[in-house]
């Protein structure tokens, strides 16, 4: 695998991690676990949206494997 | 009338009468009555009892002789609600046995409770050696509440510093395989979300003998059929190893690059997953 497959491998793991925890945040009616999946989430989003640079960054860096 | 017909009469209506005097007077458990109560108890069934099979004494002395005992111990307990030295009076005191570690030998004559009782009740708590006690008081219904000393107490999540999430009592949904609608209702969910739920899990709703639903929306239930086995929810401890995979992902990531930005970049947000597992965690276990 290349580095750029492998980022891109976690990067789709972290756009499930983002999905799964905004699933449990809709099922609890527990008002402080609803709290700290939102904050979980808002962390998430932000290396959500790093490593989406990144995979970009290497997409160019790496043209054939983009075909 | 005959005979064994005033008989039933008597007898089904008395046990009507006995039934809401036990109703009024309170629903406490027959371990927790004060000696009136227990003594008002014993009298009310042997006043039944003897006009039930004594034909000779007319019916209405059963019910004149029991409204006096049911009143008397009402008013008893009425006025015991208001006042606490009547309390004191009527329901008795709880005493200090051991206070500071001490045996209090003059309350121990006082409520003619002996060393062997006291030992006796130790051990019913499992404390065999007196030492470990803090404070025990003897309570008036006879029973021995203590409160070991500190390090004899057991340990808690606060004591190790342990961050647990709360957690709220769970909802049954399924009964008998039957949804329970109201309790579905409760935590905002329709027959809908169950029946995919039961989807996923592969099993039919008449086949469901108990199905519960905590306070994070996971469903857990019990099959008539039970050589099938359920699948426990992966949903938590899934998300929980994605999470961890992802940062040692990302710890990898920074390691391996000699790109000074992205070396950066990946040790940042590691750190922020981290951070993010740490919250997230005692919610996911």
């Amino acid at each position: 695998m290349t580095v750029g497959a492998q980022v891109k491998s976690c990067y789709a793991s972290i756009k499930g991690i983002e999905a799964s925890l905004r699933i449990l945040r809709s099922q609890t009616n527990d008002l402080e676990a609803h709290d700290a999946y939102l904050e979980t989430e808002h962390i998430i989003q932000e290396i959500k949206k790093d490593l989406e640079e990144q995979v970009l960054l290497l997409a160019r860096q790496e043209p054939q494997y983009n075909q | 009338m005959p005979d064994w017909l005033e008989i039933v009469v008597r007898s089904v209506s008395l046990l009507i009468i006995l039934f809401f005097f036990t109703k009024w007077l309170g629903m406490k458990q027959l371990s927790q009555l004060n000696v009136f109560e227990y003594i008002t108890g014993i009298v009310l069934g042997g006043i039944v009892a003897i006009h039930v099979s004594t034909l000779e004494s007319p019916f209405y002395f059963a019910v004149i002789s029991m409204l006096i005992w049911f009143i008397i111990p009402y008013l008893v307990e009425v006025i015991s609600l208001k006042s606490k030295t009547f309390r004191n009076f009527v329901q008795g005191k709880s005493r200090v046995i051991i206070q500071n570690g001490k045996i209090m030998e003059d309350n121990l004559k006082k409520e003619h409770y002996s060393t062997d009782d006291l030992l006796e009740s130790l051990r019913e708590k499992n404390i065999f050696k007196v030492a470990d006690v803090e404070f025990a008081v003897l309570e008036p219904t006879g029973k021995l509440n203590v409160l070991p000393k500190t390090d004899y107490r057991p340990l808690t999540a606060k004591d190790i510093g342990l961050k647990l999430a709360p957690s709220k009592e769970p909802q049954t949904v399924v009964m008998d395989g039957r949804p329970l609608l109201e309790s579905l209702a409760n935590l905002s969910l329709n027959p809908t979300w169950l029946e995919t739920e039961l989807e996923k899990m592969n099993v039919s709703i008449e086949n469901v003998f108990l199905g519960q639903v905590d306070s994070d929306g996971q469903l857990t239930v019990d099959l008539y059929d039970d050589k099938l086995t359920v699948p426990m929810p992966t949903q938590k401890p899934l998300l929980l190893a994605t999470m961890r995979k992802c940062q040692a992902d990302l710890e990898i990531f920074a390691l391996a690059t000699d790109n000074e930005r992205s070396k950066q970049m990946y040790q940042v947000n590691s750190e922020k997953l981290q951070k993010a597992i740490d919250k997230v965690k005692p919610y996911l276990q």
